[in-house]
């Protein structure tokens, strides 16, 4: 991704790196990251490129921004592309993990991904998730040699995180664009809308595309509360992930967006493991720990 | 499937052969049968060919090749086993209730049970965990090789092997 083949003669030069996010906050598609890099040399004249906070240009002028900053010598740039899928199974799994850790993983990849190719990385300028101070001490154990710069709103105090927004940004919105399901189910469209939760386009899409077993396409972030309203009398589905979430009380520290499909629409169900699977209960050991069950009555 | 006999007070029958007269009804489920690791609180039809798209993954573990696939908003990892040799398995509905309905005429106790479906292989799934020999979906299989060593009838050519150890064994 971004850019390839051989080193600049500036790469062994002190550079600068700056990194953002797009789509953390739709129910639906790729959660991006970018960033973008460039010697600390060439700090002025990045200011004068007419980098903002990609959320404040319009759709046209971004694309007009990546495209040129594509073509400039003296800027590389790099993109993590986390797939829905990704997101929602990582969030799902027996040990979840959550959007923020998700975020930071991320963002860590870029750094080691540059560092890798051979870029002499020293300041990265990095738009929070979560506590600034707590982020910033993360990153510098990782990656001792390089100043981290992490605030909110970096993307609009920073040009090398502006750039790195309108990286992500353009990325994300292409992702989308060109979707390709997974499924192969009809009267499936991509009026997606924007994706996040408010949009009323992203909430017809939604409502068009659920299904009582199986949710939805994969392009949708089960992870997302959003989904709650969508599942009122659907199939419910228990996980064995879930039983032992109970089990231990819900110490986990876990985002409030953060909500388990199968409990949704389905208040106060309770789960019994025989509802999972058989037990073997009660017959000798070579049966239970296969888990077969005598079954007389069906 | 074969095995164990239920000793319970009432009889019922099971038709497994009706698919061999009458094989238009018998439908082949072969690479159909997912074995899933929830519990769906439905029956009945359900697209599943177009939502659930096991992809293989390359990677092999136990000398079991790992598929991948999606449902609900998890990461599943799955293979294919063939059922032993002389094995089959079967889709078994009741005979004659009244279709659909069968749910709420709890009242002739006598169950017949004929075969809706026959398959030879059942793709069995974790959530996280990869497939592996392990596993008690296939563990329960070691159960065959026991019920064969305690019921199959000893033969004359048993009892002459095991009464002449050191022979080797006529195939």
């Amino acid at each position: 991704m971004g850019s390839d083949g051989e080193l600049p003669e500036w790469a062994s030069t002190p550079c600068i790196m700056g990194i953002d996010e797009a789509g953390r906050g739709p129910v639906l598609g790729p959660m991006v990251y970018g960033c973008l890099y460039c010697p600390i040399s060439y700090k002025k004249t990045l200011s004068t490129l007419e980098f903002a906070d990609s959320k404040t240009l319009k759709e046209e002028k971004r694309e007009e921004l990546f495209e040129s900053l594509k073509t400039d010598a003296t800027i590389g740039w790099a993109v993590d592309v986390i797939d829905p899928r990704v997101l929602s199974a990582k969030m799902l799994q027996k040990n979840k993990i959550n959007l923020n850790e998700i975020s930071h993983e991320s963002a860590m990849g870029l750094v080691k991904r540059v560092l890798d190719m051979g870029y002499l990385l020293t300041e990265v300028y990095v738009d929070t998730v979560g506590d600034a101070d707590k982020y910033r001490i993360k990153l510098t154990e990782r990656f001792p040699s390089i100043k981290f710069v992490v605030a909110k709103k970096a993307d609009s105090l920073y040009p090398v995180v502006s750039g790195a927004s309108i990286v992500a940004k353009v990325t994300r919105d292409r992702a989308l664009q060109n979707w390709n399901f997974d499924e192969t189910s009809e009267d499936m469209h991509r009026n997606f809308g924007s994706g996040y939760p408010g949009d009323p386009n992203t909430k017809s899409w939604l409502e068009q595309h659920k299904h009582s077993v199986f949710g939805f396409p994969s392009l949708v972030r089960f992870s997302w509360g959003t989904c709650d309203s969508y599942f009122k009398g659907g199939v419910e589905v228990l996980w064995e992930a879930d039983e032992a979430d109970d089990d231990e009380g819900s110490s986990r520290k876990t985002s409030k967006r953060q909500s388990k499909l199968s409990n949704l629409g389905f208040t106060g169900m309770k789960r019994k493991s025989e509802d999972i699977e058989s037990s073997g209960k009660g017959r000798c050991k070579f049966f239970q720990s296969r888990k077969l069950e005598q079954l007389s009555d069906f | 499937m074969n095995g164990e006999n239920a000793s319970s007070a009432e009889t019922g029958t099971i038709d497994l052969n009706g698919v061999k007269s009458s094989s238009s009804t018998a439908v082949d489920l072969t690479d159909q049968i997912h074995q899933l690791p929830c519990c769906i609180k439905y029956t009945g039809p359900s697209p599943v060919s177009h939502y659930f798209k096991p992809k293989s993954t390359g990677v092999e573990v136990d000398g079991l090749s790992v598929k991948e696939a999606h449902f609900r908003g998890r990461k599943l990892q799955g293979t294919t086993f063939s059922l032993p040799d002389g094995y089959s398995g079967f889709v078994i509905g009741r005979k004659k209730a009244a279709k659909r309905k069968a749910s709420d005429s709890n009242g002739g106790m006598t169950a017949s049970w004929q075969t809706n479906a026959k398959f030879q292989n059942i793709t069995l799934w974790n959530h996280d965990n990869l497939p592996s020999k392990e596993d008690a979906f296939l563990r329960a299989f070691h159960w065959f090789d026991v019920a064969k060593a305690l019921h199959k009838p000893v033969t004359v050519d048993d009892m002459e092997s095991a009464s002449n150890p050191g022979a080797t064994p006529t195939d």
